[in-house]
């Protein structure tokens, strides 16, 4: 049968010899430098490192991964209260210059982080075209402080959220919000209890990619927000730092980015992201 | 009591209707894909606004663009059974029904008794903690039924709430439909391009063809005296228009008919399919006042009959037994004569122009 010669074993299509070289270096290209990294990593000092706090360097990890954490993680939250209304909007409402604000949403996610942390600086930093009046009427001043790195990485993060969320609200189906409607509910409620919870798979992923991008953020924090240790120092601006004087402290902050970020894949891969991309 | 009269331009269609559902009738609304029920249905609900016209349900004006009203669907009070069910995904069949009474205030307790009496009412008790995604089509309709009145409307509105089961299960839930229907106790409007369901739930039928009211009354009425072909066509009978002159009706198109009692000028005449003879030659003695000869066109089986189209002209239905197919050799092309009694055509006037 000269079907069967033209199926692999395992049932797939069998590729044309052109695709399979360039493939595999793909694959190398992506895989060795990540290995390299676990290879070099200094597995018996690791536990040393993240339980002393050694700051002659200019780096504290445990710090810097505490920061990350808790400053990625605040983001998220500003992510989601002010991003699921604008994705709301976005899909469902027409205004006036809707497809600017769109422009405008997505674009930090083309713009470079470090251009977003200058215009981040020259807005709302202390001597910014808005930030100088949080400062001479609040005593308000944003640039260089914890908050600067919560508002960097929201900056950077939140289109991930809106762009993924906006798709989701503008494919949902309309037909059970007219339902709703029929059963007596106000619109508050149709959203709350109906538009909200059928994009539930959406959120989540929108918000895990949010959460993955604000953690690794890097460019708009060292700009808006600085790299300095126990302060705004966070687990990517420490491995510049570390890296100069103490490559296996620059290690020792990238494994745990490394496994968050498998986990993220492996949490994406398996429900969410199939039902935010259908 | 349902009242509208209403007017909208959906880009180029346009619906341009009156009718009435009193309290405790059940009005069939009744056309052809995209003769615009379903958008005249969405207006009643609230869910399409009306250009021109008014809408009022239990004597509230809820539409009235001319004075500026547009009461919003969820203070409308109106019970809609989609086509497609939509059942909330994420709630359980308990908490679907109760999302009625949950939206307008009601405490989460009182809610699920309400929803619990619902269920139990339409015999679903069993269903209540199941998910939409494990009920079937049948079920799922049941339980949309459930929600809409666990509501308590004003009045029930149904969009061929039948329309996307299988055959058995729509007969089934055809029958309950029917007694939870009586046992509402205000207006509703039903959807459907399906005659008999129409003739099986509802009171009044009103035909729609191309946004219009084409015919409106009784059950009994309208299969009586079918005022448009597809009407006709729907109920089953041979309509011919035509002008009425001393008991003989000059058929547009060709063709005369004898009839018992007709008013002159222009008529309808409708005849039932399985009043003709048919002949295969020409009959020599027949007390039948009309006779006409034609060819077949085509024989389509129609339950335990085969209906056999002949062309005339005029041109008509006729059912026969299979038997009279084998006994007379008919097939399409078979030349053969059509006998009728005068008695056996109804005409009643018609429209001025055909």
């Amino acid at each position: 049968m000269s079907g069967s010669r033209r199926r692999s074993a395992k049932g797939g299509t069998r590729p044309p010899w052109v695709i399979v070289p360039p493939a595999l270096l793909g694959v190398l290209f992506l895989l060795l430098p990540t290995l390299a990294l676990l290879i070099r990593a200094p597995w018996s000092g690791l536990a040393h490192i993240y339980s002393h706090a050694d700051a002659t360097d200019g780096v504290d990890v445990g710090a810097a991964l505490r920061l990350s954490v808790i400053c990625s993680l605040l983001a998220t939250a500003v992510s989601v209260v002010l991003g699921v209304p604008l994705a709301w909007l976005l899909a469902r409402t027409r205004f006036p210059g809707r497809s600017l604000v769109r422009a405008v949403v997505t674009m930090p996610l083309v713009l470079p982080p470090v251009v977003g942390g200058l215009a981040l600086l020259l807005g709302v930093g202390r001597r910014g075209v808005f930030g100088r009046f949080l400062h001479d009427w609040f005593g308000l001043s944003l640039s260089f402080t914890p908050a600067a790195v919560v508002i960097a990485q929201a900056f950077v993060a939140m289109p991930f959220l809106v762009v993924t969320l906006e798709g989701a609200f503008r494919s949902s189906n309309l037909g059970l919000e007219e339902a709703a409607a029929t059963l007596g509910a106000r619109r508050t409620r149709v959203f709350t209890h109906v538009t909200l919870p059928l994009v539930v798979p959406s959120l989540v992923a929108g918000v895990v990619l949010c959460w993955a991008r604000a953690l690794g953020e890097f460019g708009a924090t060292v700009l808006f927000a600085g790299n300095v240790m126990r302060h705004t120092q966070t687990a990517p601006t420490g491995v510049l730092t570390a890296f100069q004087a103490s490559p296996d402290e620059a290690v020792a902050l990238s494994l745990p980015l490394m496994l968050i970020a498998v986990v993220v894949l492996v949490a994406l891969r398996d429900k969410w992201l199939q039902a935010a991309v259908s | 009591m349902i009242d509208f009269a209403g007017w909208v331009d959906t880009g180029g269609f346009v619906l341009d209707a009156a009718l009435r559902a009193e309290d405790g009738q059940v009005v069939a609304l009744l056309g052809p894909n995209g003769a615009g029920k379903t958008t005249l249905l969405r207006t009643v609900a609230g869910l399409r606004a009306l250009d021109k016209g008014m809408i009022s349900i239990g004597g509230e004006v809820v539409d009235d663009p001319g004075r500026g009203v547009l009461v919003p669907t969820e203070r409308r009070g109106v019970g809609v059974v989609f086509q497609d069910h939509r059942l909330f995904p994420h709630l359980r069949v308990v908490d679907n029904v109760a999302f009625g009474p949950r939206s307008v205030g009601v405490d989460r307790a009182t809610a699920r008794r309400t929803a619990c009496s619902w269920l139990e009412r339409l015999g679903l008790t069993e269903l209540a903690r199941r998910r939409p995604a494990a009920l079937s089509g049948g079920q799922a309709q049941r339980v949309a039924l459930a929600r809409a009145l666990a509501a308590s409307p004003r009045a029930l509105l149904l969009d061929e709430p039948l329309a996307a089961l299988d055959v058995q299960t729509r007969a089934a839930v055809q029958g309950e439909l029917r007694t939870h229907l009586r046992g509402f106790a205000g207006p509703t409007l039903l959807v459907t391009h399906d005659p008999i369901e129409a003739l099986l739930l509802a009171d009044r039928i009103v035909v729609l063809e191309a946004g219009r009211v084409a015919q409106a009354g009784s059950t009994a009425e309208i299969t009586a005296r079918p005022s448009t072909p597809y009407v006709a066509r729907l109920v089953g009978v041979n309509l011919y228009a035509g002008v009425a002159s001393g008991g003989v009706v000059a058929v547009d198109g060709g063709g005369r008919l004898v009839v018992s009692d007709a008013p002159d000028g222009r008529v309808l005449a409708a005849v039932r399919p399985s009043a003709f003879t048919i002949h295969s030659g020409e009959p020599q003695a027949s007390s039948a006042r009309n006779l006409w000869s034609g060819t077949i066109i085509a024989l389509v089986p129609l339950g335990d009959r085969i209906r056999v189209t002949v062309a005339g002209p005029p041109e008509a239905y006729v059912d026969v037994t299979a038997a009279a197919v084998a006994e007379l050799g008919l097939a399409p092309g078979t030349p053969v004569w059509l006998s009728l009694k005068a008695t056996d055509v109804t005409a009643y006037p018609g429209p001025v122009a055909s």
